[in-house]
């Protein structure tokens, strides 16, 4: 008995240590419950969530492996060749230019990831009570987004705020992809605020977007042959003509002044544009990617080394759009060609270096105006050939390839910044493209207005410094870099801003070949929907073909 | 208070004066076979917990109660004797060797133990004698090829390197398939306080991270115990699916006071195995090969610089250890102190340790209550230099001396740095420009006490507590040219990092026997708590160290304000991670002839899901002992034979915590937003694993081992399945219904091949065999075999080139790689356009073997060990040194150069870099010479001198075939990469020792 009263004595403090246990209630400490998140933010907590999603922009619209990429490699206008042991990278670059990619693609999978994450951060904004235009700039943000995936994918999955996140939400596609889009857009515009800065939705960026989605439809219902309903064709002019009446915006004197590290305030024509400052990391887009991609180890000085990653590069045909006349070389002073391609602008525009922007093409000058070396000790003089593979062995395999530096490398501070945090803004909708879309509606419409499209198209060359045009048909079908088209203008203008594949889809003529692409197939039309997500969400369809 | 303090003394003084007045003393000496006396023996009184150890002449003195009976004298390596003291006050006790050591204490978790030939489970234990030598820098260093099943890989030659301590297979998809470490009854958290850190800016990647075990003092380990099978380490439950492996640190074991002094000093003594780059002579003969030799501008700059060489060190390192114990039978202490300064291989690297630890348990209420405290304090300090894991081929020093022109000085004859634009980064100037120091403090301790309620039931509480707080200071000058955000810049980071994990374990022990039935039964409950926070700022434009001629003295991290680009501060405190557990173990004996041994924990953990909180763990295992059995009683073979056999459940829960619950996390600017796909229903994984065992030993105990098989099934794999779009992340985890097998079998040999007086020869060999296979991987509720592609590929041309796949009927991290064809005509490489299955990472086989000589009173020791049948991908050829480079004025490496191949072929990501991993190396060996007893004063003076890393044997091209680089890819580990690593040095060391 005794024995028994000391066990009990003695597992009694045991007892109670084990009945006074925890929960085992996991605290995230530097982190939020969604619960939480709702009333330890309150009304404010809202504009967080949307900062959030606005900032997602930075990194899905200017890495160059993300919707650039997708939207520009596949193009006539760019390719990345590999160049010795540069730009392998398992061959993922060249199967975009080649039109070979499968679904198993890790960009084509990173950017339906990356535009998703829009989609989400700017759904879940309506989760949190936002205000009437929070709502909608969240809804714009949305839409955005869903319009890329819709391009890109040819279908989008769709959650409510709130949906449980381990379910498969619904999926759209085709017309009813696009309808909803372009309704959504139709239903925010009311409310947003039309005082935001260039860099949050306005009413302007709204319908900018309406009026690509509107261009777009057909392409969007039928990849192989768009047709274009002429109420979106009015409706698309109708827009455009508010925007180019209302006088907010005009055409930079200087082009490049669009893409300058000042060009947040320098652009008249910025609708839309994601911010940068330079030095600052935060939230930056790593803007300095558009020309570190394509610039040379040696283009900036010789005493900072690797001052580019040798790699993106443009097509001659593409490069020759530039010349109605057919002349193939232009010299550094030529005074007559279209501003758009550099050459004559910005000439040692720095103490710095001497990179010019536009096409670089020939040899290249430091900032004295001494010709620079590559790294075999040969002239850095860019040649437009490049390999029939894309796979350059010789010993010219740095200097192939014409270049192009559409956003000026930022040399404040001394040059600091050129390799980043750089402090151009980027831009996501310009002035000019509003003009080229009203003016292709125009031609487009049941009875098309070709007269008003012309004025519309010599005004904006007029601007460019390029000679006006009497006739512009909208695409020439057995020529994709006819320079006579509309086409080729809106390539003109609108270079390698993320804008070419779909042109390309709804001009006609993307199945068409270009240089180092030889052939093609219907299903191209349309990425394939990625291998994991496929797998993850049993409501997206594979796109034929895939 | 004062008072009742007073009380309490007078109380134990009057029972100390009790104990005293009743008791009788024993003197006597012990010694060896050979006469020589034995120094440290554990001289107790049978039935009694406490006891002395000889001297240093091997006497002993013992008070022992007037009517004690027997003493029993034990010493390692020596069969314990129990001696008659009923009419005696002196014995002289001379104990027998035992090679087979089967009576040795084997520590079984939770204050169990057992002797080795009573096991029911596979446990290995290594005591002090036997681990490695030379130069250590962390504990697991200790038990290197000593272990049959037991993988330790440095993962690289830097002081202080990360190991990759795998048991019995590779149990996870994931990160955290470290076994979970006890030290002395306290469990660690496995994560470090040095903060990581990754360079975006300049291309420099993430350095890679030192090992989590470096506050231990080596030379205070008494024992080290690797618990495999799943009866052994199911008492761990949640943690224990990746085995356990128990420190016990050593205790006063002394009558009086002692004190143990060693000193050593090493040195570098060049590379193990050099990566051949090309000579000058041979890169001008290439550049002739190549018909590089007539360029406008020539690669040939004339002169003869040796690059490997240039970054090395051979600066002498100093190690001292000062040891002192002592007490009596009513108590004990030691404490011990530990200054090490190691110079690492690599220029400007090191890792200096102060370690100081006091240890003590002491015996109150007529030896009823028992009061054991451990205290570490450690600071360690390590410069890291610019060796990542990641970088491109400029951001690392290692490639930039691999690919340096050896033709081309590292400096003008001005003395600055000369930055070539081919893409290699000059060694000299990045060794010149970064510092990056860490230092991080950790004090571990523990208190517990015991008490005997009954003589056959004890309880027990211990509290621990283990805090560490580290500080890294990272500095690039803005010098340095050519870097990306660095150059004309400067970049200083201050990064802080703190783990605080928290012990509280209640046990009741009951100890019976029932006739011939020994009974023990162990109830346990033990709540464990761990927080882990980080933090970060970073800053550059600075407007000092931007001339390399002009430099300042203070880095940029004393004045990190002056940058003008201020990075937003990162701080982050990881989720409180919580263990409950509630535990039970019950061993039986019956008559010393069958064992069983069976235990069940509860775990509940604050990681997982509201419906899945706890996980239940059993085990049992089994043993008969056959050669106790009457009929084994006249065989002349086996001394002993036992056969065992056992089945249990594990988990692991090693998983980013927060995984189950919704997080929403701010950013900076005023940003918030959602983080993750939450799951709810997240659950442990599990491991089903079973072992048969034979222990035998032949010839009166001088030839022993164990022979094992077993088979781990590990299941409720946490997997990080793709999160359905639109998704707050692309990824969130799961459980997969799949199965991780790993099944083989281990052997360890040890024979005792001479024992004479003058001459002793022991040998001992092991081997163990794996394979390891993932199958029915299938994606949730479909039959679609899942695919995660990791073991990314770094360097230019190579960007997000992925090696390794995990997949179903595959090995975890099979090779999956584009075929290599050979070359054309053209002399490029060929390469198939899919990828293949191309070969295992995770050695089949893995063995060690150890020769211990003793001649009168030299020894020596030889250990060495290697792993065969596995492969490594050769990352530094595919894209470092790879031919192309020459063109550029690049250094290339000898087998390109003696290939085919034209430096016109492209890089590419191939089978063709994967090469062999077989290895054999020579760990260390070691000469030692016993002077003895010099003087009045210094007792067993010994001089030694020991080679570490004295040579490898393998086809492997690389620096060191024991690599394991890290290349992880979403969380998901790599195996068996190599990318320009720290570079594995032999060592020379030598030393003495003495005792006071």
């Amino acid at each position: 008995m005794l024995r028994y009263n000391k066990i009990i004595k003695l597992a009694l403090p045991l007892v109670i240590v084990i009945a006074g246990c925890t929960k085992l209630n996991e605290s995230l400490n530097s982190r939020l419950t969604n619960q939480q998140t709702s009333t330890a933010l309150g009304a404010q907590g809202t504009g967080l969530l949307l900062k959030a999603a606005y900032a997602d922009i930075a990194g899905t619209f200017s890495s160059q492996d993300q919707v650039f990429s997708l939207e520009e490699n596949t193009t006539d206008e760019s390719l990345v060749p590999t160049r010795g042991g540069d730009w392998d990278d398992n061959g993922v670059w060249r199967v975009l230019h080649a039109h070979t990619w499968n679904a198993d693609h890790q960009q084509i999978l990173n950017v339906f990831n990356s535009l998703n994450k829009l989609n989400f951060d700017a759904t879940n904004v309506l989760a949190f009570n936002p205000t009437k235009s929070q709502a909608a700039e969240a809804r714009f943000l949305r839409a955005y987004a869903l319009y890329y995936i819709l391009d890109l994918y040819g279908q989008f999955p769709f959650r409510n705020p709130g949906d449980n996140l381990l379910n498969a939400p619904e999926v759209k596609a085709g017309a009813d992809g696009i309808n909803f889009i372009i309704s959504e857009l139709n239903a925010i515009i009311p409310d947003l605020p039309a005082d935001n800065p260039i860099t949050a939705a306005t009413p302007d960026a709204a319908n900018v977007l309406l009026m690509h989605c509107l261009l777009q439809k057909g392409a969007f219902i039928n990849r192989a042959a768009p047709t274009f309903a002429d109420a979106d064709m009015q409706q698309v002019i109708t827009l455009g003509n508010a925007i180019i009446n209302s006088h907010k915006y005009s055409y930079t004197p200087n082009y490049f002044d669009n893409f300058s590290v000042s060009n947040s305030s320098t652009s008249k024509e910025a609708i839309f544009a994601y911010p940068n400052q330079s030095g600052v990391n935060t939230n930056h887009a790593n803007i300095e990617a558009r020309w570190m991609m394509t610039l040379h180890y040696n283009s900036y000085t010789p005493d900072n080394p690797n001052a580019g990653w040798n790699g993106f590069s443009t097509i001659s045909d593409f490069y020759n759009t530039f010349s109605t006349t057919g002349v193939t070389t232009y010299s550094r002073s030529d005074s007559t060609l279209d501003q758009r391609i550099g050459h004559r602008y910005n000439v040692n525009s720095t103490p710095y270096s001497g990179i010019r922007p536009g096409f670089l093409v020939g040899q290249q000058y430091n900032e004295k105006g001494d010709p620079i070396k590559d790294r075999n000790g040969n002239p850095l003089a860019y040649t437009p050939q490049i390999a029939a593979n894309m796979i350059e062995t010789g010993s010219n395999l740095e200097v192939t390839g014409i270049r192009v530096v559409k956003y000026v490398p930022d040399f404040t501070n001394g040059g600091k910044y050129y390799s980043g945090p750089a402090g151009n803004w980027q831009m996501l909708f310009r002035y000019p493209d509003v003009v080229l879309m009203v003016a292709e509606a125009k031609m487009r419409a049941a009875s098309p207005d070709i007269p008003g499209a012309l004025a519309l198209i010599n005004g904006l060359r007029a601007a460019r410094g390029a000679t006006a045009v009497a006739s512009m048909p909208l695409v020439n079908p057995n020529n994709v870099d006819d320079p006579s088209t509309l086409l080729a203008e809106r390539g003109r203008e609108l270079y390698w801003e993320s804008f070419r594949r779909t042109d390309l889809i709804r001009f006609g003529v993307y199945l068409k070949t270009w240089q180092y692409k030889p052939t093609d197939d219907p299903k191209n039309l349309v990425f394939p929907i990625p291998s994991q997500a496929l797998a993850a969400n049993p409501n997206l369809k594979q796109n034929p073909g895939y | 208070m004062r008072k009742k303090l007073l009380l309490i003394g007078l109380f134990m003084f009057c029972c100390i004066m009790q104990s005293i007045a009743q008791q009788r003393t024993i003197t006597g000496k012990v010694t060896a076979p050979d006469g020589t006396p034995l120094v440290g023996a554990s001289v107790t009184v049978v039935g009694q917990k406490s006891g002395v150890t000889t001297d240093n002449s091997g006497n002993f003195s013992i008070n022992v109660p007037a009517n004690a009976k027997q003493l029993s004298i034990s010493y390692v390596g020596s069969e314990t004797k129990r001696v008659d003291i009923t009419s005696a006050s002196s014995v002289d006790v001379q104990l027998v060797n035992t090679a087979a050591n089967l009576s040795e204490v084997v520590v079984t978790g939770y204050g169990g133990t057992s002797r080795k030939r009573d096991l029911t489970g596979a446990i290995t234990s290594v005591k002090a004698k036997d681990f490695n030598k030379g130069v250590i820098n962390s504990p697991d260093q200790l038990l290197q090829n000593k272990v049959p099943g037991l993988e330790i890989t440095n993962n690289s030659g830097m002081p202080g390197s990360v190991t990759t301590v795998v048991i019995r297979g590779n149990n996870s998809i994931r990160a955290g398939n470290n076994p979970l470490y006890v030290i002395d009854g306290v469990p660690l958290d496995g994560r470090s306080a040095r903060p990581s850190v990754t360079l975006g800016t300049g291309g420099f990647g993430t350095t890679p991270d030192v090992n989590p075990l470096l506050f231990i003092n080596p030379n205070d380990i008494a024992q080290m115990d690797v618990l495999k099978d799943a009866s052994a380490t199911a008492i761990y439950g949640s943690r224990g699916a990746n085995g356990v492996i128990i420190i016990t640190t050593k205790r006063a074991v002394s009558s009086g006071t002692r004190l143990e002094f060693n000193t050593s000093f090493s040195t570098p003594a060049g590379y193990m195995k050099k990566f051949d780059v090309l000579t000058a002579s041979q890169f001008r003969s290439a550049l002739k090969k190549y018909n590089l030799d007539t360029m406008s501008t020539s690669l040939d700059n004339g002169k003869t610089v040796d690059a490997l060489k240039a970054i090395t060190q051979s600066k002498l390192s100093q190690n001292y250890s000062l040891a002192l114990s002592g007490g009596n039978e009513t108590g004990k202490f030691r404490a011990s102190f530990l200054a090490s300064k190691f110079n690492g291989f690599i220029k400007t690297t090191n890792l200096d340790k102060y370690i100081g630890t006091f240890a003590g348990q002491y015996y109150f209420l007529d030896q009823k209550l028992s009061i054991d405290f451990n205290v570490i304090a450690a600071h360690t300090s390590d410069n890291a230099s610019l060796i990542s894991s990641t970088a491109g081929s400029q951001g690392n020093l290692i490639s930039s001396a691999l690919s340096w022109n050896p033709t081309t000085a590292f400096t003008d004859n001005n003395g600055v740095y000369i930055y070539p634009s081919n893409g290699s980064g000059n060694p000299l100037a990045l060794l010149a420009a970064t510092s990056d120091e860490t230092n991080v403090n950790t004090t571990l301790a523990n208190i517990s006490a015991s008490y005997k309620i009954l003589p056959s039931l004890t309880y027990k509480f211990l509290y621990a507590i283990d805090h560490s707080a580290g500080k890294r200071n990272t500095n690039i000058n803005g010098f340095l040219k050519g870097y990306p955000g660095i150059s004309g810049l400067g970049f200083g980071a201050i990064s802080d990092q703190i783990l605080t994990s928290q012990t509280f374990t209640h046990t009741l022990n009951y100890i019976t026997d029932f006739n011939k039935l020994h009974f023990e039964a162990l109830l346990g409950y033990e709540y464990w708590k761990s927080d882990f926070a980080n933090s970060s700022f970073s800053a550059s434009g600075f407007n000092t160290n931007l001339d390399q001629m002009n430099l300042v003295s203070f880095p940029y991290t004393s004045i990190l304000a002056n940058g003008n680009t201020q990075n937003a501060p990162s701080t982050y405190v990881d989720p409180t991670t919580e263990l409950q557990s509630y535990f039970a173990r019950v061993n039986l004996n019956y008559s010393d002839k069958y064992f069983l041994t069976a235990t069940m924990r509860a775990d509940g953990s604050t990681k997982f899901g509201k419906n899945n909180k706890y996980g239940y763990f059993p085990s049992v295992g089994a043993k008969w002992l056959i050669s106790n059995e009457d009929f084994m009683k006249d065989n002349s073979i086996f001394t002993t034979l036992g056969v065992r056999g056992s089945w249990g459940i594990t988990g692991n829960q090693e998983f980013p915590a927060g995984a189950s619950q919704e997080q929403f996390g701010f950013s900076a600017y005023n940003t918030a937003g959602q983080l993750n796909v939450a799951n709810p229903n997240l659950k442990w994984e599990q491991t089903t694993s079973y072992d048969a065992g034979i222990d035998f030993s032949f010839l009166k105990g001088r030839l022993f081992g164990s022979f094992d098989y077993y088979n781990k099934n590990t299941t409720n794999i946490l997997f990080q399945s793709t999160a359905i779009q639109p998704a707050p992340a692309s990824i969130y985890y799961i459980n997969i219904p799949g199965n991780l097998i790993n099944k083989g079998f281990e052997i360890g040999l040890t024979g005792s091949v001479i024992q004479k007086p003058d001459f002793d020869l022991t040998l001992g060999f092991n081997i163990a065999f794996n394979k390891n296979e993932l199958t029915n991987f299938y994606a949730p509720g479909t039959k679609n075999a899942l695919s995660i592609v990791t073991g990314q590929i770094s360097g230019q041309g190579v960007s997000a080139a992925l090696s390794q796949i995990i997949t179903n009927n595959q090995p975890v991290n099979e090779f999956y790689l584009k075929p290599f064809g050979g070359f054309d005509s053209s002399g490029n490489q060929i390469i198939g356009a899919n990828p293949v299955y191309s070969g295992d990472p995770n050695p089949h086989t893995l063995f060690g073997a150890n020769l211990d000589l003793r001649y009168k009173k030299l020894t020596v020791n030889i250990n060495g060990g290697g792993a065969g049948g596995y492969v490594i991908y050769n990352n530094t050829a595919t894209s470092v040194t790879n031919i192309g480079g020459i063109s550029k004025g690049r250094n290339i490496d000898l087998a390109a150069y003696n290939s085919k191949e034209k430096t016109s072929s492209g890089v590419g990501v191939s089978s063709r870099f994967l090469e062999s991993g077989n290895y054999f190396k020579l760990r260390n060996a070691t000469i030692r010479y016993n002077i003895g007893n010099i003087g009045k004063y210094v007792k067993d003076l010994n001089v030694f001198v020991t080679g570490t890393n004295l040579f490898v044997i393998t086809k492997f091209t690389g620096f060191d075939p024991e690599v394991n680089v890290d290349k992880t890819n979403n969380g998901y580990p790599s195996r068996s990469i190599e990318y320009v690593p720290y570079p594995t040095p032999r060592i020379i060391s030598f030393g003495l020792n003495f005792n006071l």
